[in-house]
Order: structure tokens, then C-alpha cells, then sequence
């Protein structure tokens, strides 16, 4: 049975991302609050703004911006929330990112010492972050205007403070951090996905759940596999809504952890918030140094750490740089035709099966990881059925181990690299992770899938990509990977070693996004679990 | 058979504690129970490598622990209490239980008696034959074994965790040589660790980290294998 969620209540980032709209601009700013009564009226102020999760069918109504707004426990507790309704919040949301560093792994070149200003507060303190306010747009003047609506509220609400401090060009002092998409070079115009500042198209793949309002063509690749043919709509279903949404039931039939009363997290959700600063300079020297050496060479082996090519094209499905670049040749411009509406029926359809080839797949035909190595980006943050290891009757279903490890990929680059040789300067991904349990979806995945490997009989190696190795500048940094080999090509294993760090923590914390309902309380002030 | 799985076998014995204080305590003093002193005991052992129960031949994994009641349920199970506290050693060890009591007796016999001490009717334990008598009057039977390991003797164990983190370090080591430096480095490789040689280079009994010389610093990675 189709679970009733109200689109309308739900805040819109949850079920989209805006990229995927146009909305490719953003700023993100933050709140602090010291008189309750005055964040009420601020939130109250904020709520006619709040952008919904009611779909986008036409194409021409799309708004050019939107606002979404969430809250840190201490947040919510200087809005006045009563204890009990506090008291109802799971233990790792009220602890706060910080705290949770070691389970986390935001220790060494990513503890909260080489933060942004705007989250050290005299080391341990309680959370001085208690609002987020995001602003998604198509045009930097679309953020504009909506960013001048809010500091008109702001105006109007003393005992609410705008929180700078977080890092720029130069400067340490940005009253919001700013994102961006990567504008397409002329050559990867219309490469799916964004680019981010290593190169690879990211965001590609999107969880996908029942009642989430978004095209039914996403389940395939974002649902749960069902073991039909991954490459078709048979091959995956919807994830239960409580994976998402609190207040519905999730993959175990049980509604999520959640304060009451009911009606106050019915329809929120979690959402953690990650500025990951990316070493550029450690990524291009490593990739030459080991891919001079790597025998399919450094685009190969840049792809054997994502798991797809730098131009989007899983690894699995196209296990070649030639198979990958011609299939990436042809999408490519068709996507540009869609783009511009100039496309005939016939590329159309073509685009919709090409598009369909990004995600329509599992490891089922690739059990040795010749093709996308087990310790892959992407083969561990979403191993569809991986992990039941070429075994198809393992479990109940095949993806027993990883159902309840999904997460919903919000975010956007921000900065511009000016030196590529260097680890320096302020560039990298604002990371936005919805969830609906942080320490079982989103702690777990960057604990046991991220930071260590065993779950793919990798022992302790981290992820290539987003793993801590260790501080660079020590040069003790230790990163391993292995690469698997093909035993029927009579291709030996590769082992990388001295991998750096290649993305550190910057800021960051965990935040309750409330529904429109929920919303409309707080400002009133009507929370009553009693 | 529940004890055993292969060649390995999972012993449980409880042996009920003394009740009161012994004779020669001093009065007026805390701690000096039977029960608070064999705790007392356990709880000083040395671990790892220094543990006592590392020089056990064939040990892969064991634990003493004082048992001091069960624990209630909830309605509709009843409230029940046991008798005395009790004494639980529990060893995963390859091979029979009578050679492995034997070797525990013969490696550890001043630390068998200084912990059985505090237990009703040590004083009957006064050699092999004995201790391995008092033992299987206490054992019960193990029930949901699960071996964590192969069952193989522990020397082979130790020897194979050994070779396979050396040669995981060789690999990374020597990887894009020619075949002839290829198999000039895995002669050395070989001659170094003596693969037929169980005796060494090998692991210590009771080592659970790898070579710490060869540790990483401190990682998430190495927060989570902890």
C-alpha cells in the first residue's frame, strides 16, 4: 500500500534535487538565535517562503528559487521547544556532528580545529549554529533577491543573529557559503551529472522512494534492487518512505525514531550538513604519478577509484575508456538537444535509453570486481547488491545489508580552484545528506563503508576518494587500495599505496527539517507533547 | 556434538563460589569476599600477549567471568535467583578437552589454583588428573558454538595470519618488477618469513594488532578496526 505522504508539508529538498531543475546557484546561511520569542517570529516570517516537495510537472513553473530551513538540537531548544519533545530526539542528533567525530572519522586533517570560523566556538561548547536558512536558484540574481527578503526579516527580528565566518578567496569572514555547479567546459557540455573540482560528473545516481512525487523512471538504479534484471524497472522498487520521511514506516515496517508529538516530526526528516574541503594538488600529483604507472592508465585508474569514468559512465556497464567515451559522445549532445528543446522524438527516446544505461545496472556480472574494483567509491556507498557477493539466495532480499544504509545527495560545489598543483585555497563540495536515522543511514555508511572495509573483505582500507588516510603533511598518510585483477584476462591485481587525504572536513553539523506544519508550530510556539 | 565444531572445541564450565568471607580476612575491610577477591583477581590478569592464558597451548579465545545472577525478563518469565555466584570459564580451543586441560595445568598451575581458590571443593584440584576431574564435573554443555576461526592448531593459525600480512606487504613492495627481480624479491620473501617453519618468525599467542612498528597514524580507519 502506497504510503500517504503529503508533498505538501514535506520540505522540497528532501524529495528533489534542485540541480536536477536548473537551480544550479546557492547560498547557505546561518542563524543564531538568543531571544526565543524573536526566532519564533523569524521562523513564522521564514515559513510563507518555504519551497514544498509538491512536484514540478510543468516544466514552465519551475521557480527560479527556493528556501528550506532546518534546525541543530540547540536550535530547536533556543526556539523554546519543550524538554520533552527534546528529550524525544535520537541521542546523535542531539550530540551534534562534532561530538560525533570519532564514529565519523572527522579526526586528524578533518578535525574541528581547521574548521571554518563559524563553527569553533570555543572548542566543545554547545552548538552556536542553530538555523540553517538554503537558498537554491537558477541565477546568482534569483539568490540575491531572496537573500535581501531574508535580511529584511532578520531586520525586523533583533535577538536573531546572521553567523559569519566561513571561509572564501582569501577571506574568513563569507556572511553565507556560497555554491555552485561547475560551469561545462566545451567539451563536457552536456555530461551528465555536475562536475566537481577533481573532475569526475557527480550526483548522478539519487535514491528514489514511495511517494516521493519525483519521475518513476528514477527507481531504476535509485529504488532497492528486487533481483529482476537490474537493467530494467523490474529490477527495482520503491525504498520505504520512513527511510526518508519520519512518520512513515521504513524498510523494517517500523516508523523511525522521532520526538512527539507526533504531529511536530510527522513528515520532517534529518539532514547533515558537510563543507568537504577537496586537495586538489595530492589528487592530480597522485593520479600522475600512479596512474604513469597503472597499466590502462591515469583515466582508467581515476575511474577504478569512483567506480564510474571522470565523464560519468559507470564502470561496470563500460569497463573501457573507448566503450565509455563513445557512449558518453553520443549522450552527450542529445542531452544538449533536450536542453534546448530541439530534440526530435527519436533523440529523445535515444537520450531517455542512453540516460537510462547511468544507472540501470548492478554488480551481479562483475562478482570479482574486475571491472569496478570492491573498494570503488561508489561500489561501497551504494553496493545495490554487492554485498550478497555473486550469492543471489543470501538473504530475503538482495539488498538485505544495504536497504537501510540509503541516503537522499543534496549539495553543490563551492569555489574555484586557481592553482591545481596546490592543496590550498577554498574549493571543494558542500555535502547535504537526508536521512531519516543519521546514525544508522548516514554515521554508518561514512563509518563502516567510507572509513573501513571490511563489509567488502577489504580489512580497514577506506574509500579512495572521501576516506581518511591520515594528515598529508606528515607525509605518513596511508591510503591503500586494491584493485582487483581479471583472472580470465590474465590481468594481476594493483595495489595503490601512500594514498593522501584527498577531502577534509571543513564544517558541518546535523539538522531536524521539519515540515511546514511543524514549522507553523514552532513559530507559534504550540509544541505540546503532553 | 555442541562442544565441538571440527576440530575445535568450545568448553563452558561454571563452578559455584564460596559464599562469605575466608577466614583470614581482615575485618571491617571491603572487598574481601570470595567473590570480591576471585573479581579482584580476574580483573588484575594481564591481556594480549602478557595474558596467562597466551602460554595455554592451542588457546584461540577465552574469558573468565564472575556470573552473580541471571537476569529477569519481564512477565510472564519468573523471577529467579541463583544459588551462589559462579565462577565461568569459557575457552574456543583446538583439539580434545582432556590434552588441552593438560597443557593448561602444565603451562599455568599456580594460576589455575590461585584462581580456583576461591571455589567450592578446590581443594580436591591437586594435579592433571584432578584439575581435569573438577573441571568436568563443572562443565556444561556449550550451545550456540560458533568457531570464529578455522580449526586448525593455533601454531598454523599464528603462522598463517603471519604470512598473509607479509605477503600483503610484499605485494605492495615489489609490484611492476621484472619476473627475474619478481622472484629474486620472493626468495628473500620466502627465506625471511619460513613459511614450513611454525615456530618463526610467526605471531605471539595473544596478539590481536598487527606489527604496531608498521602502524598507521591515527585514522578513522584505525578507530574503527579497535
Amino acid at each position: 500500500m502506497t504510503p500517504k505522504v503529503d508533498l505538501d508539508n514535506i520540505q522540497g529538498n528532501v524529495v528533489k534535487a534542485y540541480g536536477r531543475y536548473g537551480l544550479g546557484v546557492a547560498r547557505y546561511v546561518f542563524f543564531h538565535v538568543t531571544v526565543p520569542v524573536a526566532g519564533r517570529k523569524f521562523v513564522g516570517d521564514i515559513v510563507p517562503l518555504v519551497t514544498t516537495g509538491a512536484p514540478w510537472t510543468d516544466p514552465a513553473r519551475i521557480p527560479s528559487v527556493t528556501t528550506n530551513i532546518g534546525f541543530t538540537y540547540e536550535g530547536l531548544r533556543h526556539l523554546d521547544v519543550p524538554e520533552v519533545t527534546l528529550h524525544g530526539f535520537p541521542e546523535t542528533f542531539s550530540m551534534g556532528m562534532k561530538a560525533r567525530r570519532e564514529i565519523i572519522g572527522d579526526t586528524g586533517p578533518s578535525l574541528y580545529r581547521h574548521w571554518d570560523p563559524i563553527w569553533n566556538n570555543n572548542d566543545d561548547d554547545k552548538q552556536h549554529v542553530h538555523v540553517i536558512v538554503i537558498i537554491d536558484g537558477k541565477e546568482e540574481q534569483d539568490l540575491e533577491n531572496r537573500y535581501q527578503e531574508i535580511q529584511r526579516i532578520l531586520a525586523a527580528n533583533p535577538g536573531v543573529s546572521q553567523l559569519v565566518g566561513h571561509r572564501g578567496a582569501g577571506v574568513d569572514n563569507l556572511p553565507y557559503q556560497p555554491a555552485s555547479g561547475l560551469p561545462p567546459s566545451p567539451e563536457t557540455l552536456g555530461y551528465p551529472g555536475g562536475k566537481e573540482h577533481f573532475g569526475y560528473s557527480d550526483g548522478i545516481s539519487t535514491s528514489y522512494f514511495e511517494g516521493c512525487g519525483e519521475d518513476p523512471i528514477l527507481v531504476i538504479g535509485g529504488g532497492k534492487p528486487t533481483g529482476q534484471d537490474p537493467h530494467t524497472a523490474a529490477g527495482w522498487a520503491p525504498l520505504a518512505a520512513g527511510e526518508f520521511v519520519l512518520g512513515h514506516p521504513d524498510e523494517a515496517f517500523e516508523y523511525p525514531e522521532a520526538p512527539g508529538p507526533p504531529l511536530f516530526s510527522r513528515d520532517g526528516s534529518f539532514m547533515v550538513y558537510r563543507k568537504l574541503h577537496q586537495n586538489v594538488g595530492s589528487f592530480h600529483s597522485y593520479l600522475d604519478a600512479e596512474g604513469a604507472k597503472f597499466p590502462e592508465g591515469k583515466e582508467a585508474l581515476a575511474a577504478k577509484f569512483a567506480g564510474r569514468w571522470r565523464n560519468g559512465a559507470p564502470l561496470v556497464s563500460f569497463p573501457t575508456e573507448k566503450s565509455a567515451n563513445e557512449f558518453i559522445a553520443e549522450l552527450a549532445p542529445l542531452q544538449v538537444k533536450v536542453w534546448t528543446r530541439t530534440a526530435s522524438p527519436q533523440e529523445q527516446a535515444r537520450f531517455a535509453e542512453l540516460s537510462l544505461q547511468l544507472v540501470a545496472y548492478d554488480y551481479g556480472d562483475d562478482t570479482s570486481g574486475a571491472r569496478c574494483p570492491f573498494g570503488s567509491h561508489a561500489r561501497r556507498t551504494n553496493p545495490r547488491s554487492a554485498l550478497e557477493f555473486g550469492n543471489a539466495k543470501a538473504f530475503n532480499v538482495p539488498g538485505a545489508l544495504s536497504n537501510r544504509r540509503r541516503i537522499l545527495r543534496r549539495g553543490l560545489p563551492y569555489g574555484h580552484v586557481e592553482d591545481p598543483t596546490s592543496d590550498d585555497g577554498e574549493h571543494g563540495v558542500v555535502m547535504m545528506i537526508v536521512n531519516a536515522d543519521i546514525s544508522r543511514q548516514f554515521e554508518f555508511v561514512q563509518q563502516q563503508w567510507i572509513n573501513y572495509g571490511n563489509d567488502f573483505g577489504l580489512a580497514n582500507d577506506p574509500d579512495p576518494l572521501l576516506g581518511n588516510h591520515g594528515i598529508n603533511e606528515s607525509r605518513r598518510a596511508g591510503g591503500r587500495m586494491i584493485i582487483e585483477g581479471d583472472k580470465d584476462a590474465g590481468k594481476p591485481p594493483y595495489f595503490c599505496d601512500r594514498m593522501p587525504t584527498l577531502v577534509e572536513t571543513r564544517g558541518g553539523d546535523y539538522f531536524f527539517l521539519p515540515s511546514v506544519t511543524c514549522l507553523r508550530m514552532l513559530a507559534m510556539g504550540i509544541v505540546d507533547p503532553t | 556434538m555442541a562442544n565441538q565444531s571440527g576440530n575445535a572445541y568450545a568448553l563452558t564450565m561454571l563452578c559455584p563460589i564460596l559464599g562469605g568471607v575466608p577466614p583470614d580476612a581482615p575485618s571491617g575491610m571491603a572487598g574481601q569476599t570470595y567473590t570480591a577477591r576471585l573479581r579482584n583477581v580476574l580483573q588484575t590478569l594481564r591481556m594480549n600477549e602478557e595474558s596467562p592464558m597466551a602460554q595455554v597451548p592451542n588457546t584461540y579465545l577465552c574469558r573468565f567471568w564472575v556470573l552473580s545472577d541471571v537476569p529477569y525478563q519481564g512477565k510472564p518469565a519468573f523471577l529467579e535467583h541463583l544459588k551462589s555466584d559462579y565462577l565461568v570459564f569459557s575457552s574456543n580451543f583446538h583439539g580434545e578437552l582432556e590434552p588441552y586441560l593438560e597443557g593448561m595445568w602444565n603451562a599455568l598451575k599456580d594460576g589455575v589454583l590461585a584462581i580456583l581458590w576461591h571455589c567450592v571443593g578446590h581443594e580436591t584440584v591437586r594435579d592433571a588428573a584432578s584439575f581435569i576431574a573438577y573441571v568436568k564435573k563443572c562443565q556444561v554443555t556449550t550451545t550456540f558454538f560458533f568457531n570464529g576461526s578455522t580449526d586448525e592448531p593455533l601454531a598454523e593459525q599464528l603462522k598463517n595470519l603471519y604470512l598473509k600480512q607479509e605477503f600483503s606487504k610484499f605485494a605492495f613492495e615489489n609490484q611492476g618488477k621484472s619476473a627475474q627481480e619478481l622472484q629474486e624479491a620472493f626468495r628473500g620473501f620466502i627465506q625471511r618469513t619460513n613459511p614450513e617453519n611454525l615456530a618463526g618468525p610467526t605471531w605471539k599467542p595473544g596478539a590481536y594488532h598487527l606489527d604496531r612498528a608498521d602502524a598507521e597514524p591515527e585514522t578513522a580507519a584505525g578507530a574503527a578496526s579497535k
